[in-house]
């Protein structure tokens, strides 16, 4: 990184804020995704103005920035390109106001997603959008990323709990979107940038949706001795009319992998189980536990427990949350899926993983949110073993073929980043790109922020694909993993 | 340009390209579409997405301004337009295009009316829970153009929040699309928000994917009556804090039940004449909650209601309520076609102090208050009714708004949605708002940047 740049950017942030040493440049060379390259500065600004100034200066001389928040990313969305600087938001982590009365809190951008939950329950009022990563993540990264979590299933993603943001655009101005209002006159600009990925603006305060804790909660354990009967009462409860808070799968290969490290309470020997959440009013939670669990036996579900208490409620959770990293100890390397297909394809799907899994002699474990379809296999390889490195990429691929084909997703709420960004045009036309690249010109028409992530050049993408089709499954070919 | 070389430059070509049958430039054709006292040159009614692209396509070529129209029941809203070309009519495009009931999806032609939609679905014991007005006659893609929403916004959200998918045509004649037909979603940029009240500034929205949703078997509302605005407000707060989780919380003013009613013939639509002058007790307001569940979930509603509750409705009388609820801007504007109606978009705790606004306003400037609105959302409808012996000038209404906007607390907007086309330009109908502006603007010229659509109606 250019000398001057550098002393200009300790000048703005102040010189403890500013990081440039190779061994320091290191620890942001990764988020939890598999891409990695070296940014060439690292700021930590403390507010909005000097993010402004560090926006106006990177403008100016034309050095790239990725603003990033805790790396807990799967997309390789805050993955610095090229000489770029990392704008990190780890510092402006205040929460700026709870406001009860109006159900909505203010907070800086580096506010932990947990802790503004931990923050509003002695009012009686939480923040819904609970990332598995929710215990690091920051409420900035997920406005960028418009991420979403197990509990989604019933109140909605991020955008869902967004009203307001102030947000810093490449020139270096302010701006404000919304605020506390559900909603205000004119273009829905809030909703609109949640989920840019960073590539529209920098988010340096937001204004988000408090919502009121249940009166009462209760979580049942639905256990299979075949993934075909899980996936058949995932279909079942949907058509039910009973929405549950949360409704999650793992499966047989899963179940014990999370069983070896934290002792969540599932039986070892099932071929899946199902993670079903109520809440609401007590009577509510009381007779759609009854109803659901009438489902699972008529799915032919082995058996159907319920947590007896808290204790035990959390620690079924624990399972399912800490999942990634207890694959992480049985296998060196793990490859996450992120596609999304319609819910009565569970099943199919499901089974097709098996036979890719088969094809390729490598294990995939699934752990998902059933209830919207979003489905997360885990690819597991051995990083070392190029064969097994191909081959997951092509199980990977062969995946996202399946969802496509059924007209679902790449991405339910991991983002596009820079992994999936060859995949984009698997589901969108040239126009629709190109639309898309226009409006992300209106807020950073050189591509200061972010640069290449999301969506792809047009140009480039042409040379590699050929013609584009419109949107059909197959040149998913050529993709970097 | 005169409007003759206009029409004489390119009927030929839109002709070719919808059909002769579907191209009309004679003032029987185009009359029906009067906007604020402006007509369209031409009507044009393309069948299919691309036909809707070869139309903009040529528009934009020739500079001519368009407009679009699907069940015409918000067409008056806005700012006068400088001028219409093309008016541009969605309702050929009027089919289901698929839904699946177990993946609980559904994609419909932007041209569908939103009532045969909701027919469908409810043959699945299905819904998009969706109660703005005119449902039989307002599409899918007005409803989405609009933001259009009912009191089932307070549980559900509106249009923004149930789709997510969408197909549109810029005004460079290119068939886009956003998300997809599944419910969570993260590639590409949500164009869904975007587009969702855009007041057809933006694109021509041609396809809608809904995410939808199990209907409610069961329901009751209850009508709760207060002795003042505080009163009902700080019953709402009890609301707030209970357990309970209304599908429904509307605050009703004093005036409102005038309109919440069989209309009766209107015989004068200029003259305010209310029905029950003195039968109404005018310092009423009240609160109506709407709670769906199993009878145990119902009753735990009455016992924590307790004596709150006035009237309780349920089947048929309770439907009617709500339709009459969501119909309230209809049935004011067909009983006095010179009232105005504001929308709010307010924090919550807003809401009293706007509703003191409107009151105050509304007798600085002699006209009658009536409101009806989401008390958990802030999204309130208010109706400013002109006396018959004091008709205002279009410069008193312009003072109104002010005088009402003026006294809103902060972090409030309100958007005139209906006054007399006189008025308009003495303001600004849309007001100002916590977005900024110029980056609408930005937005708006990246994908119009010939301002072809909608120009002079909406902020951009």
């Amino acid at each position: 990184m250019d000398s001057s740049i550098l002393r200009q950017l300790k000048k703005i942030a102040g010189k403890d804020a500013v990081l440039d040493r190779q061994e320091e440049l290191m620890l942001y060379e990764y988020d939890a995704g598999v891409d990695k390259h070296r940014p060439g500065a690292v700021i930590f600004p403390q507010n909005a103005q000097q993010v402004s100034q560090i926006m106006r200066l990177a403008s100016e001389k034309k050095v790239p920035v990725v603003p990033r928040g805790a790396g807990t990313g799967l997309s390789g969305g805050a993955i610095a390109r090229r000489e770029a600087i990392v704008l990190s938001l780890a510092r402006m982590n205040k929460i700026l106001e709870i406001d009860t009365a109006n159900q909505r809190a203010v907070v800086q951008p580096g506010v932990v997603n947990l802790e503004l939950s931990n923050a509003t329950a002695k009012y009686g009022y939480y923040y819904a959008p609970d990332p598995s990563s929710q215990k690091a993540c920051t409420i900035g990264g997920n406005v960028a990323e418009n991420s979403g979590g197990p509990h989604t299933l019933a109140l909605g993603v991020t955008v869902n709990h967004v009203t307001g943001l102030e947000v810093v655009l490449p020139d270096g101005r302010i701006v404000e979107f919304g605020g506390k209002a559900q909603d205000s006159t004119g273009l829905d600009l809030t909703g609109f940038f949640v989920g840019s990925e960073g590539t529209m603006g920098v988010v340096t305060k937001i204004t988000v949706k408090l919502t009121k804790l249940p009166e009462h909660v209760t979580t049942l354990l639905g256990i299979y001795n075949t993934v075909e009967d899980a996936a058949n009462t995932v279909v079942a409860i949907t058509q039910s009319g009973v929405t549950p808070a949360a409704l999650e799968m793992l499966d047989g290969w899963m179940v014990r992998c999370v069983e070896a490290n934290v002792h969540a309470g599932y039986p070892e020997d099932a071929a899946a189980v199902l993670l079903i959440e109520l809440e609401g009013m007590r009577e509510a939670v009381e007779e759609q536990a009854e109803a659901v669990s009438a489902v699972c036996m008529q799915q032919k579900a082995r058996e159907v427990r319920r947590a007896r208490d808290e204790k035990q409620r959390q620690l079924l959770w624990l399972g399912r949350k800490t999942a990634f990293g207890a694959v992480g100890r049985v296998s060196p390397s793990y490859y996450t899926q992120d596609g999304v297909i319609p819910r009565t394809k569970v099943p199919y799907t499901l089974a097709e993983i098996e036979r890719i899994s088969k094809k390729y002699g490598l294990i995939i474990g699934n752990v998902f949110h059933a209830g919207d379809g979003n489905l997360h296999p885990l690819i597991l390889f051995d990083s070392r073993d190029p064969q097994q490195a191909e081959n997951s990429r092509k199980a990977a691929k062969e995946i996202m073929a399946c969802c496509l084909k059924f007209g679902g997703s790449i991405t339910g709420e991991h983002g596009v980043g820079l992994e999936k960004i060859g995949l984009m045009t698997a589901m969108f036309t040239e126009d629709d790109l190109e639309v898309m690249v226009r409006l992300r010109n209106a807020f950073n028409p050189e591509s200061i922020l972010n640069p290449q992530k999301m969506i792809p050049d047009l140009h480039f993408c042409r040379e590699i694909t050929g013609p584009l089709p419109k949107a059909k499954v197959e040149p998913v070919g050529g993709i970097p993993v | 340009m005169s409007s003759l070389t206009i029409a004489d430059l390119v009927i030929n070509d839109l002709a070719k390209i919808v059909g002769r049958a579907h191209v009309g430039y004679t003032d029987t054709d185009v009359e029906g579409f009067n906007i604020n006292g402006v007509v369209p040159v031409i009507a044009v009614s393309p069948g299919s997405p691309e036909e809707v692209a070869a139309v903009l396509g040529l528009a934009n070529e020739f500079q001519l301004v368009v407009a679009t129209a699907g069940g015409l029941t918000k067409q008056q809203t806005g700012g006068v337009p400088e001028r219409i070309d093309i008016m541009l009519s969605t309702t050929r495009m009027n089919k289901i295009e698929q839904y699946d009931p177990g993946d609980l999806t559904i994609s419909v032609a932007a041209g569908m009316p939103f009532a045969q939609m909701q027919a469908r679905l409810f043959e699945h014991h299905q819904w998009v829970p969706c109660d703005a007005a005119n449902l039989e006659t307002a599409t899918v893609g007005g409803l989405m153009a609009t933001a259009a929403a009912g009191p089932l916004k307070s549980a559900f959200g509106h249009m923004r929040d149930f789709c997510i998918g969408v197909q549109f045509v810029t005004a460079d004649g290119k068939v886009v699309k956003g998300g997809g037909r599944v419910v969570k979603n993260v590639a590409g940029y949500d164009l869904m928000k975007l587009l969702t009240g855009s007041f057809g500034s933006l694109a021509v929205i041609t396809r809608v994917n809904f995410k939808v949703f199990p209907r409610p078997r069961q329901t009751r509302t209850f009508l709760c009556p207060f002795g003042s605005l505080d009163e009902a407000l700080q019953f709402r707060t009890r609301i707030f804090q209970s357990p309970l989780t209304p599908m429904c919380l509307e605050i009703i003013s004093p005036r409102a039940p005038e309109y919440l009613g069989d209309p009766g013939p209107v015989e004068d639509p200029d003259h305010y004449m209310p029905s029950h002058p003195v039968a109404l007790p005018a310092a009423e307001w009240q609160i109506a909650l709407r709670a769906a569940g199993s009878d145990n979930v119902l009753a735990r509603y009455a016992r924590e209601l307790g004596g709150a509750v006035g009237r309780a409705l349920e089947g048929a009388a309770e439907e009617q309520l709500w339709k009459w609820i969501s119909h309230f801007e209809p049935s004011v504007l067909a009983r006095h076609r010179n009232a105005m109606v504001i929308y709010t978009h307010l924090p919550i705790q807003a809401v009293g102090a706007t509703l003191q606004a409107m009151e105050r306003a509304a007798s600085d400037y002699n006209l009658i208050p009536a409101a009806v609105g989401r008390a958990a959302t802030g999204n309130l409808v208010l109706a400013f009714v002109p006396l018959s012996v004091d008709p205002p000038s279009a410069m008193q209404y312009a003072n109104c708004v002010s005088a009402f906007r003026g006294m809103l607390p902060p972090g409030c907007s309100a958007e005139v949605a209906q006054c007399p086309t006189e008025a308009k330009m003495h303001f600004d109908v849309w007001g100002t708002t916590p977005t900024d502006v110029s980056m609408m603007r930005a937005v708006k010229r990246a994908i119009d940047p010939n301002n072809i659509l909608n120009r002079g109606r909406f902020i951009v």
